[in-house]
């Protein structure tokens, strides 16, 4: 990043136009970098330094969404290695559970790889098996970057609890058994949508590091878009996609936090396959509610309505006297998120920047200002993640998205609770 | 002719002598593993052994005189196991040098599963450098120039295939060490089914094969 610095200075060295084509081109050059240089890290800290940039939204709209959809590697497993871990951990190996079994992985998934297997019962599914060791390699990690970042915490403006809250996520996304739950809440809790195809868990092939769930058919988001899929098509995935991620946030209270592309199957008669459950994000507070105070403007109502919306906001133990300091920017992003005098919809084109540039430009200042005020609530870290990553997909599938009919469809649940 | 014709049946009564010796030798083995597997290395008693192996307690004491010697035949005999299995393997025969000396070491182990305790006793007794379980033994010098040469072959392989530069016999010999500390690693290893050897294995495979490949370290 000592490059992106040079950049700034050099800036200030030249005329406007050519600034903004420099900006342009430097910018995609930047995010393949800082992509290419946290990649290498594969780990933990990688984990961390995307985390941290989401929250503080310091760098350029592409590379923070190149960051959202990075994935922790693990080394890459060979036959010999695959087939011992499963028999580590399952006591028999593949080809005795399994009618057929590839010894090839076809996906790297977080932490491990997948292969392709046939049941005993002829059924087709996908058995995801971790590299060994993984779980006590990051918790070791951890312990390293807890003091690494001690100065940052010390100041406030990395809370502890937001580097805790990371590490409780990476931890999980190590056991297989909760990723085993996850599917089956999410299967669950998503029926309602019949386009979307979420895998059944094995459990009599699952353990802590093997996860056997069914084969999911589809195509990455790379190749169903070399097949030129009409606008209408995009459009319809890109409304759906929302319309899901809505009923996760505001009816599940959960989420899938990890939008990777890779983790979205297309199918050509407009179904969507979802997988990888690892990174789910079960939300203590209720976002419907913060919703609600947001299009009242709550805030205005009473002192005690402020501050139990700033506590919803900023989490509880947010000292009020510094919280109250982002009302005037929380009336600003009321009146671009939840305009009161709804005229017309708000239609997103994702493949225009320019279409969501004044949402995003008013969430990062917003952010700036949080970082500012030590008021980063670690509640919000993997929904930011979330927001950041679905964006970097919509635009990546080209879709146009009428978010108020989504709204319309996924409406936030009504209040619930009252104020003390 | 004829002292051709009357030679032949001594020999082959001489040869199946030596087949009933060894056929004996290897019941008792089995014996004496399924015993360890089941009791323990310490609780099973050479009169338990010989019941099982159906022999005199007096017999068996002609084949091994110790539970070393009964290791020693052991090893050989996974040895000769191991050798077997990877001639067998075409695939694995077709892999990478990683992944190669990784099954190798990881069949071993694999083998040795069932009689840890066993092998964790042995492996004590082998430190003392009078044992003959000791690699600088006499008795176990046979076995050891096998193992060499079995590795020495893989590694010659990969050094015509340019995947590794010349490392000669040392590179054999490394490997023999390398081995025996991982099989120390394993047997003091408490993780689940001892993932952590398995990630040591193979991380110290990879980055051994690529340190040798680039010729050093890479700084």
């Amino acid at each position: 990043m000592g490059s992106y610095m040079g950049y700034q200075v050099q800036n200030l060295l030249l005329g406007e136009g050519e600034r903004a084509q420099r900006q342009v081109r430097f910018r995609q050059r930047a995010s393949r970098r800082v992509r290419e240089e946290l990649g290498v890290l594969k780990g933990p800290a990688m984990k961390l330094g995307q985390m941290l940039s989401m929250q503080t939204e310091t760098l350029p709209e592409e590379a923070l969404q190149e960051l959202a959809t990075l994935q922790m590697q693990a080394p890459g497993m060979h036959a010999s290695l695959a087939r011992a871990q499963f028999k580590s951990s399952l006591g028999k190996y593949p080809e005795q559970m399994f009618r057929k079994f590839d010894p090839e992985p076809f996906a790297a998934a977080s932490l491990g790889q997948v292969h392709r297997a046939v049941t005993l019962k002829g059924e087709k599914v996908a058995v995801k098996i971790q590299y060994p060791a993984i779980r006590s390699a990051i918790e070791n990690d951890f312990k390293l970057l807890k003091s690494a970042t001690l100065p940052t915490q010390l100041t406030g403006h990395v809370p502890a609890a937001l580097i805790e809250e990371i590490r409780r996520g990476i931890l999980e996304e190590t056991d297989y058994l909760r990723e085993a739950d996850n599917l089956e809440f999410f299967r669950k809790g998503l029926s309602g949508l019949e386009y979307m195809v979420i895998p059944r868990v094995y459990r009599e092939l699952s353990t802590d590091r093997v996860l056997t769930i069914s084969y999911i058919e589809g195509e990455s988001l790379g190749d169903f878009l070399k097949r030129k899929p009409s606008g209408a098509m995009r459009d319809l995935l890109g409304t759906r996609i929302l319309e899901m991620y809505r009923t996760q946030i505001y009816r599940l209270n959960a989420l899938h936090a990890d939008h990777h592309p890779g983790n979205y199957l297309f199918q050509s008669d407009g179904h969507i396959g979802l997988v990888d459950f690892g990174c789910v994000k079960r939300m203590s507070f209720n976002l419907s509610e913060l919703d609600g105070c947001h299009c009242r403007r709550s805030w205005r109502e009473s002192e005690a309505a402020a501050r139990h919306f700033l506590a919803l906001a900023y989490g509880p133990r947010a000292p009020y006297s510094r919280a109250r300091k982002m009302l005037p920017m929380m009336e600003r992003m009321s009146d671009a998120f939840y305009p009161q005098s709804a005229s017309a919809d708000i239609v997103i084109d994702y493949r225009d920047p320019k279409s969501y540039a004044k949402f995003r430009e008013i969430s990062r200042q917003h952010q700036k200002l949080v970082l500012q005020n030590k008021l980063i609530n670690p509640e919000f870290a993997f929904l930011i993640r979330a927001n950041i990553g679905l964006g970097h997909l919509l635009h990546e599938l080209g879709a146009t998205v009428n978010i108020s009919e989504v709204r319309r469809r996924v409406p936030a649940a009504p209040l619930i609770g009252h104020y003390e | 002719m004829k002292r051709k014709a009357s030679r032949a049946p001594a020999e082959k009564g001489r040869g199946k002598r030596v087949q009933n010796k060894e056929n004996t030798k290897r019941a008792i083995l089995r014996a004496a593993l399924e015993l360890f597997a089941e009791q323990g290395f310490y609780r099973t008693t050479t009169k338990a052994i010989s019941r099982k192996a159906r022999i005199a307690e007096g017999t068996l004491f002609n084949y091994f005189q110790t539970k070393e010697d009964l290791a020693l035949y052991f090893f050989e005999q996974e040895l000769d196991e191991v050798i077997q299995w990877y001639e067998r393997d075409r695939r694995i025969q077709r892999a990478a040098l990683a992944e190669k000396l990784f099954a190798i070491i990881h069949r071993f182990l694999e083998r040795l599963t069932p009689y840890e305790e066993f092998i964790g006793a042995v492996y004590l007794r082998a430190l003392a450098p009078t044992s003959k379980l000791s690699p600088w033994s006499l008795q176990t010098q046979e076995r050891n120039i096998r193992y060499l040469r079995f590795i020495r072959g893989i590694l010659a392989e990969a050094e015509v295939s340019g995947e590794l530069p010349p490392v000669g016999d040392f590179g054999a010999y490394a490997f023999g060490l390398f081995h025996l500390a991982i099989v120390t690693h394993w047997l003091r290893d408490r993780s689940r089914g001892k993932e952590q050897t398995l990630a040591l294995l193979d991380r110290c495979l990879k980055l051994g094969a690529h340190v040798l490949k680039k010729g050093g370290w890479d700084w």
